[in-house]
């Protein structure tokens, strides 16, 4: 994650224009401040991740000389599914709770009758499991 | 289908009708077959108009789930493969034959896609050792499905993105129709972790299980978990 965002900064960076000091009597400066976001990318754990930075462009005219000199001041990275998710399932009321447990893996028991799922098992393993299953089952 | 379809039940034999059935499921949905149906529409040979019934009712419920699902169940990213749809769906039509037929307690599960009538207990593999289970299901009256990774040797992708969902391991969906909770838990799966469990907690008439690839399990209320 954090090189990701080191990476959206770093190329935000190279295109930002050298800033010249300039010294005159009369100066003009105007401020604008942007939001930018990155495309989103596919990150490896926590889903897509899309970045949004926040610029601030200052442009300052000296008579006829203008120079323009661009800062980043904040950068968003909302992180899925981590923290964004909580609010809104707590917000979004029309939308019933999901209760969250931890992955846990269970040996197969007797009382097990049928499998299901869509792993990366043949479906020879499954039909056979299933097969056998219901064989010690005496059904 | 190139695959087993396995039909147990407790009270009586299984009438032959149901194999009868599957064959003809085969004969008319099958891409391995040249004659069925479904390959000659492909092959353009065949209008969707000039199909049987049954095919124009299959073709009609897959565009139907490509609008429930914003797209993420559609068949047109397999080249318009119904095959993901119809195995479900042949296993709720011979649910409905053997209610006919008379038995009262049957379970058929059809390469890991499930439907019962009556209480059996079920085991969801786990989407990472299939040698072992993560959660055990008490299923009553109901269809189940799962989809993962793999299925049928094919990546699930993003329709839209086209890229492997990310931080997501499994969906599995239970309800009523089990041609509509495999439809439901493709669409899930391939939404990716932080959309999946958000869209199935609004789905209607229909539990979920999201396995999310940080080891997070995030179920609805209502998921018959044993």
């Amino acid at each position: 994650m954090r090189t990701k965002i080191t990476a959206a900064v770093g190329v935000v960076a190279l295109a930002l224009p050298v800033a010249n000091a300039a010294a005159a009597a009369k100066k003009k400066v105007v401020t604008v401040t942007k939001t930018v976001t990155g495309p989103e990318a596919v990150a490896d754990r926590w889903g897509y991740v899309e970045v949004a930075l926040v610029i601030k462009k200052t442009t300052t005219t000296v008579g006829t000389h203008k120079t323009v000199k661009r800062t980043i001041v904040k950068v968003k990275a909302p992180i899925y599914p981590n923290h964004t998710d909580r609010s809104v399932f707590i917000n979004q009321q029309a939308i019933p709770l999901l209760t969250q447990e931890v992955l846990t893996t269970t040996k197969f028991n007797p009382n097990i009758e049928l499998v299901g799922g869509a792993t990366a098992t043949s479906y020879a393993f499954q039909q056979s499991l299933q097969a056998a299953l219901l064989q010690a089952k005496k059904i | 289908m190139g695959m087993g379809i396995v039909v147990a039940t407790r009270d009586r034999d299984v009438p032959e009708d149901v194999f009868d059935w599957f064959r003809h499921v085969d004969d008319t949905f099958s891409t391995y077959k040249e004659d069925s149906e479904v390959s000659r529409i492909r092959r353009g040979e065949l209008t969707v108009d000039g199909a049987s019934e049954e095919v124009r009712r299959v073709l009609g419920r897959c565009a139907e789930l490509r609008e429930e699902t914003s797209g993420f169940f559609d068949i047109a990213v397999v080249d318009g493969d119904p095959s993901g749809y119809v195995k479900g769906w042949s296993v709720d039509e011979a649910a409905a034959l053997l209610d006919r037929a008379g038995v009262q307690e049957y379970a058929i599960n059809a390469g890991g896609d499930i439907r019962v009538r009556g209480t059996w207990r079920i085991g969801i593999q786990h989407p990472l050792d299939p040698q072992s289970l993560a959660k055990e299901v008490e299923g009553t009256d109901v269809a189940v499905a799962t989809s993962g990774a793999y299925e049928r040797g094919d990546h699930v992708r993003d329709p839209h993105s086209r890229h492997a969902p990310a931080g997501i391991l499994s969906v599995t969906i239970t309800g009523p129709d089990l041609g509509t909770a495999d439809a439901y838990a493709t669409a899930a799966f391939a939404m990716g972790g932080h959309r999946a469990p958000n869209w199935t907690a609004q789905l209607n008439g229909y539990e979920a299980m999201t396995i999310l690839a940080d080891g997070r399990v995030l179920s609805t209320p209502g998921f018959p978990s044993a």
